[in-house]
């Protein structure tokens, strides 16, 4: 058994006078109690959108894309825009479980269980926009391969867009699995403090018979490891296949070789963000302080500077390039169609750099990443920003193509396209708020783990061993 | 599988558990399982149970996947139906990198989950007997099997000696069987009785 | 336990060694200067000149990312390092010689109009290449030269104050308040070389440095590519430094827990490495312009197909299968061989970066190895020499580190 022991230099994880059962009530309450008001007012809200993006999509579907403001050029427009923004928020929940996991950052146990959850229903999201962008989505299953009538017909495995149908798709399965073993533990204590049958029935059924054993543990515990080495390469994989989308092109301004790591980093960066956004009602609503602290807070800021600043390095390669490449086509796309504030689309550009590049870099100081209310703000902005960044990749690089007899006029969505991205918040939201009332939104049985050597009143524990000479402390740990 | 009959020791400190259940393998009772809220490091080792494999079950669905995405891709596009896209060959390896990762992530994450519930006779409806509920909140449960030469009033003596709060005797089924959580349900096999 | 063993003693046979690959590195460098370096014909000089500059390149930048990677351990606040800190602080004690070295190079080369090396440098290349000309806003020689120097001279300084303040930890027990403004001054000089990492190896240094041989191709990955590959062979290198010091007997307090990191490390961004190897290739591959797929013609195709199928065996294929396995990371034996297999792997990668472009029909290293082994014997002679003696120099552990016990306890 291995010394209970962190140096006191860092921040506690859980803040106050835990103990294991205390941490078990304060993360059970909120699903045993009935919700607050609050809560009804925005699931109702978001049901109601839910219901408009589902009268949207049914225009869509019912009468053909010609719905849609989509016209010769520009025929990705807002919602190949919303797909990449939601699968691009849905990759913080799986870089927070698996890649922190991998880089042993304690604080993730706080976040996790949650951007988890996050990134389930933005993936969720996500899938709606190609699949009723198909037009005629009654043929969706086409892009299945199956031995078939139709000669057979194979899908197209050359295609990008067949690579985004697989790459989509498992990482949905995998971040579910890795997302519902994780809650099995928990959904056990759930199950074992319930009064009402309703709840012991279904929390029973949920926790799929979970007891705790040792072997059982053990197996979790590897079972955990292994999906998060799976799921690193898988996570940085699906925003790189989104990008080939775009890079494996001869369209001026995405044929580009840094697409792939920098769609990731700009992932990573909006998925924090929304992670934030979402977590800061969330504590706050649950009573989960103590749990989500403003270290967590700060360290999520960190990443969001961090990732922030390397999107901002990658604009500005590409802005280079366009220069160093002396390819007039690049030069047109990125110091017109974007870079030209004063070009049709030019204030998408700038919008863009303004979120995503300038205003992260408050969070290099210490005391605005610690603050709350800035931070809140800061994470809606920075989703506003990478929304942009794909209307300015998709929209300016298409709405003026090779051929100037064929450039269209001004590209704007008709109501039935804001509908449908207003839709898939509902369905977001909708899924967030069952989630935060019926599951438990803090990993429990992760942080019990990490209590005594990061909980609050436990650092003081540490104070005889940071005292000890080196050799002194090297010598107690070997007995 | 027939009831057996269990003394059960409850810890409220995973350092006081550790001693114990050292002590426990030494005075040479028999360990059933050790049922804790949360993953303890080492006490896997502790009561003797060997590594899991089962990352190297996920290894092999692994590559099955690889194999699976390679060799469907392959053949259809050589022999089954062969077109040319954008004059690329058929076997045109770099373009069927993506999908090769993707199922052999897939399969290996798929069959992994599926194997650990398998092993740990995990699934929705599945009942198991729980020794104590406040396992899965604050306690550490060492459960002991009894033998015929156990003397339970020994066992329970010396267990609450090593740190025990709370210490009992239950009579259970140690198997699995479909049930439901809001019902107080026993195995129905329970007349079954074990030939000797 | 006995009392932690802090003072290196440079073994004579380590003297020995280092003295021995320097003397017979200057040695092939200077019949390599006589036979080609003086040689009547163009290429003859390019495959010298150029064959010092892959290997000055490559040397000093992989003991740049030793520090790299401590400042990135150090901003992510990572404990698990501590006993062993000393080492990469060691390697990159290199930085300035090796910077030296490379930067005198380079400066040479651009000043004496090397077009032989450097495409925009020739002037009868540049006369009719609209494509060039239209570059020399960013490729001319005082931008060159003042980037070099700023490059190498930051790298440096930062590098050395990132060492000095760890000097901190030797003298005694730190208080709770020493600990905070230790860690926090720390953080700050740590960024500061991470953002002008970035700047560097991250974008414009490897453009000028490497790219520009091609003066007329361009992708924007080569940065990030470049960065992946001397970060891994950083990597190995601390790892076979740690290797050697636990097999003299030092560093007691690191152990297996250690060792697997570090081969995560190692196995993760060689993965990582190969993701953007592939990244580039395939986009390239795919889209299929001819101003790109040059790059890759002789590559796959022409005299380099070996190297470059060789390239991706020993830095993909070898470290994805073999590092695997937790055992492999955690045996000492096993974890060198990979060590050494991944430094000479990436020294393969620069040498087709770089000598792939000066001498595209022919494969020096296989009809003039001993030109290529005898200066990156140089070089590792140096680094034996140089390393082992800034080991020296200091404590082997940063005994009062605020993390060191976390660091001692640490667990996989």
């Amino acid at each position: 058994m291995s010394l209970k022991y962190e140096s006191q230099l860092r921040e506690p994880l859980v803040d106050g006078d835990k103990n294991y059962h205390q941490v078990t009530v304060d993360i059970c309450t909120p699903i045993e109690v009935k919700p607050s008001k609050l809560w009804y007012v925005g699931f109702y809200i978001s049901v109601a959108l839910l219901l408009f993006g589902v009268y949207s999509v049914y225009r869509e579907v019912v009468y053909g894309t010609g719905q849609w403001n989509l016209n010769k050029t520009v025929g990705w427009g807002w919602d190949i825009t919303n797909f990449v923004w939601w699968v691009g928020i849905g990759h913080a929940g799986t870089l927070i479980s698996a890649i922190l996991l991998l880089f042993r950052q304690g604080w993730r146990t706080g976040v996790n269980r949650a951007a988890e959850a996050m990134t389930i229903f933005a993936v969720m999201c996500a899938g709606q926009f190609p699949i009723f962008h198909m037009g005629r989505v009654w043929m969706g299953f086409f892009v299945m391969p199956y031995p078939n009538t139709r000669g057979p017909v194979w899908p197209n495995f050359d295609s990008p867009l067949m690579w985004d149908v697989f790459a989509i798709s498992t990482y949905f399965t995998v971040s579910l699995l890795f997302w519902y073993s994780g809650l099995l533990p928990d959904f056990a204590t759930v199950r074992d403090r319930a009064k009402t049958k309703l709840r012991k029935l279904l929390y029973g059924i949920a926790s799929f018979g979970w007891t705790g054993s040792t072997k059982h543990w053990q197996r979790h515990e590897s079972l955990s490891l292994v999906l998060a080495g799976l799921a690193t390469p898988l996570v940085l994989s699906v925003h790189t296949i989104v990008s080939f989308d775009f890079a494996t092109s001869v369209i001026p301004g995405w044929h580009t070789t840094i697409f792939p790591p920098y769609f990731v980093a700009g992932a990573i960066f909006s998925g924090f963000a929304m992670t934030q956004s979402l977590l800061i009602v969330v504590r706050k609503v649950l009573h989960l302080e103590d749990y989500i602290t403003i270290g967590h807070i700060e360290a999520m800021n960190k990443v969001i500077v961090l990732t922030g600043s390397i999107v901002g390095c990658a604009y500005l390669t590409e802005l280079f390039m366009a220069f160093y490449s002396q390819n007039k086509y690049e030069a047109y796309a990125f110091f017109y169609s974007r870079g030209n504030l004063f070009s049709p689309y030019g204030w998408s550009y700038w919008g863009m750099m303004a979120c995503n590049v300038l205003s992260p870099q408050v969070f290099w100081f210490r005391k605005l990443r610690r603050n709350v209310t800035l931070t809140f703000f800061m994470s809606i902005i920075v989703n506003t920003g990478m929304w942009f960044e794909r209307f300015v990749i998709i929209v300016t690089s298409i709405y003026r193509d090779y051929l100037p007899s064929s450039w269209t006029v001004y590209y704007s969505p008709s109501i039935w396209e804001v509908g449908f991205y207003l839709g898939t918040f509902g369905l977001f939201f909708t899924c967030f708020f069952l989630f935060a009332k019926y599951f438990p939104v803090i990993a429990t049985a992760e942080i019990k783990a990490i209590l005594k050597t990061s909980g609050e009143n436990y650092k003081d524990r540490m104070t005889p061993i940071e005292k000890e000479e080196p050799a002194e402390f090297v010598h107690q740990f070997a007995h | 599988m027939a009831k057996k009959k269990f003394v059960v020791g409850s810890f409220d400190n995973e350092d006081v558990l550790f001693p114990a259940v050292k002590k426990v393998r030494t005075a040479g009772y028999k360990i059933h399982d050790v049922y804790t809220p949360f993953p303890v490091h080492g006490l896997d080792h502790a009561i003797g149970i060997r590594e899991t494999s089962l990352h190297t079950a996920g290894f092999i669905y692994g590559i099955t996947g690889t194999a699976t995405a390679l060799g469907c891709m392959g053949w259809i596009f050589t022999t089954d139906w062969p077109v040319n896209i954008g004059g690329k060959p058929h076997f045109a390896l770099p373009a069927f990198i993506p999908i090769t990762f993707e199922l052999t992530v897939l399969f290996s994450a798929v069959g992994m989950v599926i194997t650990f519930c398998y092993l740990c006779q995990m699934m929705p409806f599945v009942k198991k007997h729980h020794f104590s509920l406040r396992a899965t909140d604050d306690l550490f449960v060492m459960v002991i099997e009894c033998t015929a030469k156990t003397n339970v009033d020994d066992l329970k003596a010396f267990l609450t000696n090593n740190g025990a709060i709370d210490v009992n005797v239950q009579e259970a089924e140690p198997g699995w069987w479909f049930g439901r959580y809001d019902k107080d349900q026993q195995l129905i096999r329970d007349t079954y009785v074990q030939p000797v | 336990m006995a009392a932690i063993k802090e003072k290196f003693e440079i073994p004579g046979k380590m003297r020995t060694w280092s003295l021995a690959l320097i003397a017979i590195g200057l040695l092939l460098t200077i019949i390599g200067f006589i036979t080609k370096g003086l040689s009547s014909e163009e290429h003859e000089r390019a495959v010298f000149w150029g064959t010092l500059l892959y290997n000055s390149l490559y040397f000093m930048m992989i003991c740049n990312a030793c520090m790299f990677f401590i400042c990135a351990t150090t901003l992510a606040m990572g404990g698990w390092d501590a006993t062993f800190r000393r080492v990469p602080e060691a390697i990159s004690t290199l930085v300035p010689i090796f910077g030296t070295i490379a930067g005198l190079l380079m400066i040479f080369i651009v000043l004496s109009d090397k077009g032989y090396i450097y495409q925009w440098l020739d002037s009868k290349e540049v006369a009719h290449s609209k494509m060039i000309q239209g570059k020399s806003g960013f490729l001319n020689k005082p931008f060159f030269i003042i980037w070099t120097l700023l490059t190498i001279g930051l790298w440096s300084v930062l590098g050395a104050r990132m060492r000095r303040l760890s000097a901190e930890t030797d003298n005694g027990q730190l208080s709770y308040e020493q600990g905070k403004s230790f860690v926090w001054r720390n953080t700050v000089t740590a960024a500061m070389f991470i953002v002008w990492f970035a700047l560097t190896t991250g974008s414009v240094t490897p453009w000028f440095w490497m790219m520009s041989i091609d003066a007329e191709w361009y992708s924007t990955m080569y940065s990030w590519y470049t960065f992946a590959s001397t970060f891994v062979a950083g990597m190995s290198l601390i790892t076979l430094w740690v290797i050697y010091l636990k097999n003299k007997g030092y560093l007691e307090l690191t152990n297996q827990e250690h060792l697997h990191d570090l081969g995560k490390f190692v196995f993760a961004f060689s993965i990582f490495w190969t993701y953007l190897w592939f990244a580039q290739y395939m986009l390239i591959w795919y889209a299929n312009i001819p101003e790109e797929t040059i790059y890759f013609k002789h590559r796959v195709e022409g005299a380099y197909r070996g190297i470059f199928f060789f390239n991706l065996i020993v830095n993909f294929v070898c470290p994805i299968l073999i590092l695997m396995k937790r055992s492999v990371k955690r045996n000492y034996t096993l974890m060198t061989f990979m060590a050494v297999l991944i430094v000479f792997g990436h020294w393969i990668d620069f040498y087709q970066m770089v000598m792939g472009s000066i001498s595209e029909q022919h494969v020096t290293l296989l009809s003039s190895g001993w030109l290529d082994f005898g200066v990156a014997a140089l070089f590792i002679g140096l680094m034996i020499l140089i390393v082992g003696r800034s080991l020296a120099s200091r404590p082997l552990v940063a005994k009062y580190h605020p993390f060191l016990k976390e660091s001692i306890i640490h667990h996989t």
